[in-house]
């Protein structure tokens, strides 16, 4: 919900446990409290898609039987697993940029309990028109952090389980040109590009590649997109907002002419869904004009990153609880 | 007991030639999609029988754990 700060004063205050999401101004006068929140001015609320530093967007986190709210850094990130119930789920959100975010991007797919404890979040930003910093809060402490990760471990009902889903408006043709990296990594020189190696960002430039579209790989039908950050001419650098990875076959995707219209077609299936938690990418909210646009029956914040296990661009990712 | 047993061992068989990119299995649970892509990732980097044991231990905790989820997967999976 969509909520001023009085109203979600009075939340925290009833003692709900709560996911939030507001610009640093609002998060700042909140109480102490059984919440945890991240950064961000943009929204896509069941208006449509807002820029707003009046208000808050809050998930009252309704299933939860037990709760607990944990820090982390890159150290201890992966702890993540060890600390969630064993029937749960857990919102985790990073500062945009900081050392934890990017250790995770690149080692969550490496992990081998990832998948067996259902982790959703996102990536906290800030106003693009501003120097801001993204921030993450721990509501039990109060404290603030822009270079460590807050996770709320939530313990579910036994006969209640979480299932995370994304929803990825981007496709592929299997014979474009495939992409391939020589390692893992969140900036590139040199790629193969259908087995040659070639100079990404030339590559790029010379073929007039629109960089709003992301770069797919495929696991296992499950499209991931890695978004193009910048690319550097004069320092023969490609740099990405989530990691390409050695291994994986990219391509880029197919172009969309109208993103509303492309996530109202993808939604028709999701009528009488109720999900607990979505957000959606800032990438996706900014290149497809999602002001005054709705999503429903997804809102929620929009994110410069979005986690259903690892790190996804330009995806909408969504929690639910469904009964075992 | 033994039915049990059986059972369990014809899905690993078909877990096997899932994890070796023998054959193919889409699922509409993302956790799944990514556990199997991230298995044949892993197997494919070290192709010997502990790794294949250690894929297929994983393949069998998260269909245990999330079986009320992945139900008709596990009835698919049978067929593959």
């Amino acid at each position: 919900m969509f909520v001023n700060l009085e109203q979600a004063i009075q939340l925290i205050e009833e003692g709900k446990i709560l996911h939030i999401a507001a610009d640093e101004s609002l998060l700042a006068q909140l109480p102490k409290g059984k919440w945890i929140a991240g950064t961000t001015p943009y929204f896509i609320t069941e208006q449509g898609g807002i820029t707003s530093k009046d208000k808050l967007f809050v998930d009252e986190i309704s299933c939860a039987i037990d709760y607990k709210t944990v820090v982390y850094n890159k150290d201890n990130i992966f702890d993540i697993t060890k600390d969630a119930y064993p029937n749960g789920i857990t919102f985790l959100i990073m500062p945009f940029a900081s050392d934890v975010a990017v250790f995770y991007a690149k080692e969550a797919p490496y992990s081998d309990d990832l998948l067996m404890n259902p982790t959703i979040g996102w990536i906290s930003g800030f106003d693009l028109s501003t120097d801001s910093r993204a921030k993450v809060y721990d509501g039990i402490s109060g404290a603030s952090y822009w270079d460590k990760a807050v996770a709320l471990h939530i313990c579910l009902p036994d006969d209640e389980i979480a299932s995370l889903g994304i929803i990825n408006i981007f496709n592929i043709d299997e014979n474009d040109t495939k992409i391939e990296f020589m390692e893992d990594s969140l900036s590139v020189t040199k790629c193969l590009v259908n087995g040659k190696e070639v100079i990404f960002s030339d590559y790029i430039l010379e073929n007039n590649i629109d960089t709003k579209l992301p770069l797919i790989a495929d696991y296992n039908s499950v499209l991931v997109n890695v978004s193009i950050k910048s690319v550097s001419k004069e320092n023969s650098t490609v740099d990405f907002y989530a990691p390409v990875f050695a291994g994986k076959e990219y391509h880029f995707a197919r172009p969309i002419s109208d993103y509303a219209e492309s996530f109202h077609e993808r939604l028709q299936e999701f009528h009488d869904f109720k999900p607990i938690f979505s957000c959606n990418c800032v990438l996706n909210y900014l290149y497809g004009k999602l002001d005054n646009k709705a999503t429903p029956p997804f809102a929620g914040p929009v994110t410069f990153g979005e986690i259903a296990y690892i790190l996804l661009n330009q995806t909408l990712v969504y929690a639910e609880i469904v009964n075992k | 007991m033994e039915k049990g047993v059986n059972r369990m061992e014809e899905l690993n068989s078909k877990f096997e030639k899932l994890i070796k990119k023998q054959a193919k299995y889409e699922s509409s649970v993302l956790g799944l999609n990514l556990l199997i892509s991230r298995l044949q990732k892993k197997y494919a980097a070290n192709q010997t029988p502990e790794e294949l044991k250690n894929c297929l231990q994983e393949m069998e905790s998260f269909l245990k754990k999330y079986n009320s989820i992945v139900k008709k997967d596990i009835e698919a999976l049978k067929n593959l």
